[in-house]
């Protein structure tokens, strides 16, 4: 009786995500009973864990490869296929999401690894960012800025890289960053400034351009 | 006159308390040298933030597949089976975990074989690659020159013998469930990722990129976690496993102490083995007791118990003498490596 409830519950969650059709809103209605579903092996629960952040985890691994779309495809699939192996040892003791992204860095990190002797950071020139309401010529000089900033970004060291993607596509706190990457909150900052300072001086042409001067 | 240079981030982003907040403030005030600074961190922090989410591309929900499973048999991976029930479970309500009986597995790359029986051979050329069905829980990829024989396919078991050459397989069963012999070895899938590569002479070596692979031989389970390789030798059966970012010493020294002709020196080689070994190399350690003389064993005990030391219940004597029930609970310790 009480599966069928949750069931049921789920279900109309995730009709109105799927209504709503943004990602971003899924997140809003992850709490503890959508977690406890996960943990019974719920499929709806999954699902709704899925949407909700998928386009997120395949963002960092896409912006952490610079742009190649077979590996960030292939490390979303494997932080999901953890997520739901590992749903069970998950006991609240920190925030979801702050779990959800640790092992999406440690992935990321794992498979950059993996990959030392093979990776080619060659470009890609796919960001897709969607902008309603700007003119054609400003959504084409955020297109080239924000091809510009991954590829700067695609070169730091992992460490960096990962934590100025956790910064800037979740907006992070520095405390949910230190739990997610297992460091202190000061080596988290550190790591901000350091690749702050790295786009900074790589990108200082585009000043103009990012400040709206 | 302190620098607020390490500060500026967090500054930038309020993650600092009041006080510090308006200490870097008043400290940017006056100082042109740190402003300099700030105004880096900030185009930093605005180049940064022109970034925007990418849609995931139409890789859907049933894309995904179950990489972990759950056993009951050992408690050796019994932290592996309580994540990875939730897998199975993920696996059967989406539908595509269902095990049934299939009385053939559907073959793709082989001009002319379509589908692999009971009981045949199925080999590839120098040039060519195949990929099998492995009934309803897995995939099976054949490199060239390789030569498999499927023995049973059925509910409970699926089995297939890799005579020569090197296959990958991916499974999202649960484990026990698929099972590849070689000459020396049998491997076991506990839900998982590896390659297995057999030589001519029936030496093999199978590597573990997700979950777990038990290897089997003349009644001794041998845990290979994903990360870790094993080598297995005719008349040996499997060696010690090892992680692949060992170091290289470590790895040499490991295989003389497993493989090595008579008359070469094992406790040289364990003098390497143990100097070299860090906390991960546990995993190595551990299923060096068994293989190792009384003499030698109590000092993988000692080199062990600084890197991982053991549970209140194990003592040194009890791990010379080969205690069962210690060894057991040292290696649920250890098992803590590749959780």
């Amino acid at each position: 009786m009480e599966e069928a409830k949750s069931h049921a519950r789920l279900t109309v969650k995730f009709q109105e995500q799927a209504l709503s059709g943004r990602a971003l809103m899924t997140k809003n209605i992850i709490d503890d009973g959508t977690i406890e579903a996960c943990r019974r092996g719920e499929s709806d629960a999954f699902r709704l864990l899925f949407e909700a952040y998928k386009d997120q985890v395949y963002s960092i691994a896409f912006c952490f490869f610079d742009g190649d779309e077979a590996i960030a495809k292939d490390v979303t699939q494997d932080v999901f296929l953890k997520l739901m192996t590992r749903i069970s040892q998950f006991q609240n003791r920190s925030e979801f999401a702050t779990w959800l992204y640790r092992i999406v860095s440690n992935a990321c990190l794992d498979r950059k690894r993996a990959l030392a002797r093979f990776l080619s950071f060659s470009s890609s020139d796919k960001p897709e960012a969607t902008e309603r309401g700007k003119s054609a010529e400003d959504r084409y000089l955020q297109r080239e800025l924000e091809i510009s900033v991954r590829k700067v970004i695609a070169g730091m060291r992992p460490k960096l890289r990962i934590a100025i993607l956790l910064k800037y596509f979740e907006d992070m706190s520095y405390d949910e960053m230190a739990a997610a990457l297992d460091c202190s909150k000061g080596t988290v900052a550190s790591r901000l400034n350091r690749a702050h300072r790295i786009l900074a001086r790589k990108l200082s042409h585009l000043r103009a351009v990012a400040l709206g001067e | 006159m302190k620098h607020v240079g390490r500060h500026l981030s967090a500054y930038h982003h309020g993650e600092l308390s009041a006080e510090e907040h308006l200490r870097v403030g008043s400290h940017l005030l006056h100082c042109s040298k740190c402003r300099d600074a700030y105004d880096e961190i900030r185009l930093g922090a605005r180049l940064a933030s022109s970034l925007s989410v990418t849609a995931a591309p139409a890789f859907t929900w049933r894309e995904l597949r179950p990489n972990r499973a759950v056993t009951r048999r050992s408690r050796w991976v019994a932290p592996i089976a309580i994540g990875a029930l939730a897998v199975v479970i993920f696996a059967i309500i989406s539908g595509r975990g269902r095990i049934q009986d299939e009385s053939s597995w559907k073959v793709s790359g082989v001009p002319g074989m379509p589908r692999l029986r009971p009981g045949e051979v199925l080999q590839t050329g120098s040039s060519s690659e195949a990929e099998i069905q492995i009934a309803n829980i897995g995939r099976l990829t054949m490199d060239p020159n390789t030569k498999i024989r499927l023995l049973i396919t059925q509910a409970d078991q699926h089995r297939i013998a890799v005579d020569r050459g090197k296959v990958e397989a991916l499974t999202w069963a649960p484990p026990r469930l698929f099972i590849v012999e070689t000459p020396t070895a049998t491997a076991i899938d506990l839900g998982c990722k590896y390659t297995l590569e057999v030589e001519d002479n029936g030496s093999s070596l199978l590597h573990v990129t997700l979950g777990a692979v038990a290897l089997e031989h003349e009644g001794r389970e041998t845990l290979v976690p994903a990360g870790a390789f094993c080598h297995t030798r005719s008349g040996s059966g499997p060696g010690t496993p090892f992680f692949e970012d060992s170091s290289a010493p470590f790895q040499s020294a490991l295989r003389s102490l497993d493989f090595g002709r008579a008359g070469t020196e094992p406790a040289r080689q364990l003098e390497i083995v143990l100097r070299e070994a860090r906390v991960r190399d546990g995993l190595s350690l551990w299923h060096l007791l068994p293989r190792l003389e009384p003499e030698l064993r109590a000092e993988v005990y000692d080199r062990l118990a600084q890197l991982l030391p053991p549970p209140s219940n194990v003592n040194r004597d009890g791990i010379v003498a080969l205690d069962p029930k210690m060894l057991d609970a040292w290696k649920n310790v250890v098992s803590q490596l590749w959780q």
